[in-house]
């Protein structure tokens, strides 16, 4: 596509205190695409999980959103993405069966496609998406933490959880089992509107006021505004991986100019 | 591993391992801490183990249940916390426990919703939040900082650099950031074909660090920098 409807920016680091980076991140803006995974076990088995499955969704969806520019099929994002998350989750199931030393690794997700004007999100986990619209940040997941069950069910409230060291307890994760249900959820995307996918390396550590306060005032420079990110989140200790991906919508991308081009395109063949 | 260890008047009176189970305390011996003290009820406390944490609970016990000398009704045990009931003193002992760092790796662990499985789909509003507070190490000091107007917009205005960032110029034109870090002050262009200068220098596409006194100049805006 010549003009781009979305621009992004994507960082990821080590943290200052882990050795290794269990943390993946695919970015596809021509496609619209954005994917961010934070993988778990032993021997660096995480960072095996994380990879297969944001590489997996995204060529998945590659081929997926070729079909739908192209016509074949009719377009239907949320299924490509459960689709795409189910393919992932079985690859990373059957490495682990296979080989002893990636026996029990998984990953979160955090998976973000736009296209049509909207965005489908898909969500393993305990990383996060958040949506600044109108310099107001919103989350749009609901992370499968220990704690968030702790702090629904009430025992537990919410000012109370920062001493709680079930932070890293995740209820549910990609490649545990052989089948998995991911969230999935649909809605508007609007020119002007940032999206934040994170892995919890950054909102352990930065609230979500300070999220919100960088990325509206550095969101012309989506570039600086993800270092200053992952910058806050090292120097308020920084004890996790960090990574984090910013996608800004620049205009309406609907799907019917492409429908268009491509009639015009096969009219003028004749 | 989290270790109890209960001690009347200075001496140890006994001791045990948390692992999976609740521990009841309470004068009744069915209680797997039995504390024979007149101000304790017979069910007076329950610790429950939850992931990586131990909560305590007071179980509605007339004289309550206090750690570290405040009373409390639930609270997530730190290491080294002291729970006091009467003349005894029931100490949490759990090194993994210290609240300044986690260094726990995420690992998956069974969720507390019997429907939690039941993921939410398609569209709809988003769900409604349970804001969990950041861990940020209560270790970490940030420099105090701010800066006066000069000329400009706001000339003889001073403005607290106590935010992460601060922005100034004029956005969609010319802007720069001041961001605060551990060790100081850092000034960055942002945005517009010209950079902001310090001391009449531009800064360019690098990163400056402030020093007291330094003049900023950025789009019609002149600051002077101040730091505590």
């Amino acid at each position: 596509m010549a003009h781009k409807f979305i621009a992004m920016a994507a960082v990821t680091d080590v943290g200052n205190v882990r050795q290794f980076n269990e943390d993946s991140i695919v970015t596809d803006a021509e496609l619209g695409v954005a994917a961010l995974a934070d993988g778990m076990g032993g021997h660096r088995a995480g960072e095996v999980a994380s990879h297969m499955a944001t590489q997996i969704i995204l060529s998945g969806l590659q081929i997926r959103v070729a079909q739908f520019r192209s016509g074949a099929g009719q377009p239907s994002p949320l299924r490509a993405i459960d689709q795409s998350i189910n393919r992932a989750n079985q690859a990373v199931f059957d490495a682990a069966q296979r080989q002893a030393t990636y026996h029990g690794m998984g990953t979160t997700l955090a998976l973000a496609l736009f296209y049509d004007n909207r965005i489908a999100l898909g969500h393993i986990g305990d990383s996060r998406i958040y949506r600044l619209r109108n310099d107001v940040l919103q989350l749009l997941t609901r992370d499968d933490s220990l704690l968030r069950d702790q702090i629904e069910l009430g025992l537990i409230s919410a000012t109370d959880a920062g001493a709680s060291h079930n932070r890293s307890l995740v209820t549910r994760a990609l490649g545990i089992e052989q089948s998995i249900r991911a969230h999935l959820r649909e809605d508007e995307a609007s020119p002007g509107d940032i999206y934040v996918l994170c892995s919890d390396g950054l909102n352990d550590l930065v609230e979500d006021a300070d999220i919100e306060l960088i990325v509206s005032a550095l969101k012309t420079n989506l570039p600086l505004a993800a270092t200053h990110l992952v910058q806050a989140a090292k120097d308020n200790g920084g004890y996790d991986n960090v990574s984090v991906i910013l996608a800004k919508i620049l205009k309406p991308f609907p799907a019917a100019s492409h429908r268009r081009w491509l009639a015009r395109l096969f009219g003028w063949l004749g | 591993m989290a270790k109890l260890v209960l001690s009347a008047g200075g001496s140890i009176l006994y001791q045990c391992f948390l692992d999976q189970e609740r521990v009841n305390v309470g004068s009744e011996p069915r209680n797997q801490i039995v504390i024979d003290d007149p101000v304790v009820d017979a069910e007076h406390a329950v610790i429950i183990p939850v992931g990586n944490d131990h909560i305590l609970e007071d179980l509605q016990s007339v004289n309550g249940t206090f750690v570290n000398g405040t009373r409390a009704f639930r609270h997530i045990l730190q290491h080294g916390d002291v729970v006091q009931f009467g003349g005894f003193f029931l100490r949490y002992l759990n090194p993994r426990a210290s609240a300044d760092m986690d260094l726990e790796r995420t690992m998956l662990i069974a969720g507390l919703h019997g429907r939690v499985d039941a993921a939410p789909r398609g569209s709809g509003p988003p769900p409604e939040e349970a804001r969990v507070p950041s861990a940020r190490l209560a270790s970490i000091r940030f420099p105090k900082g701010r800066v006066r107007v000069i000329a400009g917009i706001r000339t003889g205005d001073t403005i607290e650099l106590d935010r992460v960032v601060a922005t100034f110029g004029r956005p969609g034109d010319r802007l720069a950031v001041i961001t605060r870090r551990p060790h100081g002050y850092f000034i960055t262009h942002v945005e517009g074909r010209r950079y902001p200068r310090v001391n009449r220098q531009s800064v360019g596409k690098e990163v400056r660090l402030l020093h007291h006194g330094d003049v900023i100049q950025v789009a019609d805006q002149q600051l002077e920098f101040l730091l505590d």
